[in-house]
């Protein structure tokens, strides 16, 4: 058993708390002991805060290392924007003492220290590395065979990948193999890396989901079953925005079931589709489901 | 008013963090051919913005609306031939948009939430229901007072004008 400090952030816990009971049940099958620290905040938002002041988005940040520290943890995410904040902060602060030396001093105020002894993880990471392919492979009890699966990253998850190192930037392939692995296909698909369009939504959302549509497009056109990602905020996008996209101008009439890696992982690894918590699941993943028993 | 070439803004932006590597920028555009913010608004543009400050159009590019039409998914970054931190000079300049007051609005609500709870999404009754009836634990509850005093220290609470909620 690996153990890990469960950093939940916001999106999951309050919005999407079926992402977190999948988390919660499937990853401790595979040896993940997820530990709570219920001190934890908003990581916080990279998309956001550290567009207002990097300075500040960077020791908000520190908070949250230190209580891991303190716990002598390392953190896992189930979100790509708290692994983004998490692991880049993490990442500076290890190697640029200016930044380290000048956060301290702040964080002194509240009588933490960052120390730099903990590290930074995405669950993908976990997954793919850590237990890797053959593990799951043959942990699999029911496969998944036949299901055609559309696979999104998400931005935040793989770029800046000087930084993040956790897949090719533009041509990743760890998702894709852990869906293969529970005897499903990942299919390929045009606009595969195109990004959900989160970070222009509180200004743009017109054309934000505009960007939503053109991928569910080409997901629908290769007949995929389901898409499935890793993070909150694009599997927020990608569900919601079918509801908004049935109004004008778009007028689409989408009916793509999302799925949180973790779920599908949870119906390979033999759960029954109670155990999760699919009814809370916006666009019905009944024939995803149907096809699997 | 007539726009005034300088080099005086490319100049204050190599200092910050990543900007020193705006001075590599040889105008391709590869940056913008890549761009989802680009192809989808049509009006944003990352090379027009790198040449924007190269020539110092200091007040025209941080005043700009236009500048947050960035979903920062960092493919210029990735992309730029010439290793220019396209995605990370373009948080330098909010960063400095900020300081002149030049964000969005819906941005404050999101200060506000993060001050108050400690969460941008603190969350209802109606989920606390439904967390109970999957089994779920208690949410995060962070340490409020941490959180404010950190951000009061870098001058964040100033910078924003976060006001806290009435109780
Ligand atoms: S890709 Fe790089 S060099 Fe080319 S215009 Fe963009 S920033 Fe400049
Ligand atoms: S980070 Fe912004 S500017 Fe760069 S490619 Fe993405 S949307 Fe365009």
């Amino acid at each position: 058993m690996a153990d890990y400090a469960l950093f939940l952030g916001c999106n999951i816990p309050n919005r999407l708390p079926h992402l977190e009971l999948a988390a919660r049940k499937v990853l401790p099958k595979m040896d993940i002991n997820l530990i709570d620290i219920p001190e934890f905040g908003c990581c916080p938002e990279p998309i956001g805060i550290q567009e207002l002041s990097r300075d500040a988005w960077m020791a908000m940040a520190a908070i949250n290392l230190c209580l891991a520290e303190e716990k002598g943890l390392d953190i896992i995410t189930l979100c790509n924007g708290c692994f983004e904040t998490l692991r880049t902060v993490n990442t500076e602060l290890k190697n640029d003492g200016h930044h380290k030396e000048k956060v301290n001093k702040v964080l002194s105020k509240i009588g933490k220290e960052y120390k730099g002894t903990q590290n930074v993880k995405h669950v993908l990471e976990v997954l793919y590395n850590d237990i890797g392919v053959e593990k799951i492979k043959a942990n699999v009890q029911k496969e998944l065979k036949g299901i055609k699966i559309a696979v999104h990253y998400g931005c935040h998850v793989l770029r800046p990948s000087a930084i993040l190192k956790t897949d090719d930037p533009f041509q990743p392939k760890s998702l894709d193999e852990l869906v293969n692995a529970l005897g499903a296909e990942s299919i390929p698909y045009l606009r595969k890396m195109l990004c959900c369009g989160t970070g222009i939504e509180g200004i743009d959302k017109e054309n934000q989901l505009w960007m939503v549509h053109d991928k569910l497009v080409q997901v629908e056109r290769m007949k995929a079953d389901c898409m499935t990602m890793l993070c909150p905020l694009c599997y927020i996008q990608y569900e919601m925005g079918q509801l908004q996209l049935k109004k004008e101008p778009y007028k689409a009439q989408f009916k793509v079931p999302i799925m949180y890696y973790p779920e599908l992982l949870g119906l390979a690894l033999g759960m029954d589709p109670s155990e999760l918590g699919f009814k809370l699941h916006r666009v019905k993943v009944d024939p995803v489901l149907q096809k699997i028993q | 008013m007539a726009l005034k070439i300088s080099s005086e803004f490319r100049k204050e932006i190599s200092k910050l963090g990543e900007g020193f590597s705006i001075n590599y920028c040889y105008q391709c555009g590869t940056c913008s051919g890549g761009c989802p913010a680009l192809r989808y608004t049509k009006v944003y543009n990352p090379r027009r913005i790198m040449e924007n400050v190269l020539l110092g159009f200091k007040e025209d590019t941080l005043k700009d609306p236009v500048l947050w039409l960035c979903t920062m998914c960092h493919a210029c970054l990735e992309a730029c031939p010439q290793g220019v931190k396209v995605s990370e000079i373009l948080i330098i300049l909010r960063n400095l948009a900020t300081q002149i007051g030049s964000y969005p609005e819906h941005l404050n609500a999101e200060v506000s939430a993060l001050l108050d709870y400690g969460l941008i999404n603190p969350g209802s009754g109606a989920i606390q229901r439904r967390r109970q009836q999957l089994g779920l634990p208690e949410v995060p509850r962070p340490k409020v007072d941490n959180i404010k005093k950190v951000a009061d220290e870098t001058g964040f609470i100033k910078l924003t004008g976060y006001k806290p909620k009435e109780e």
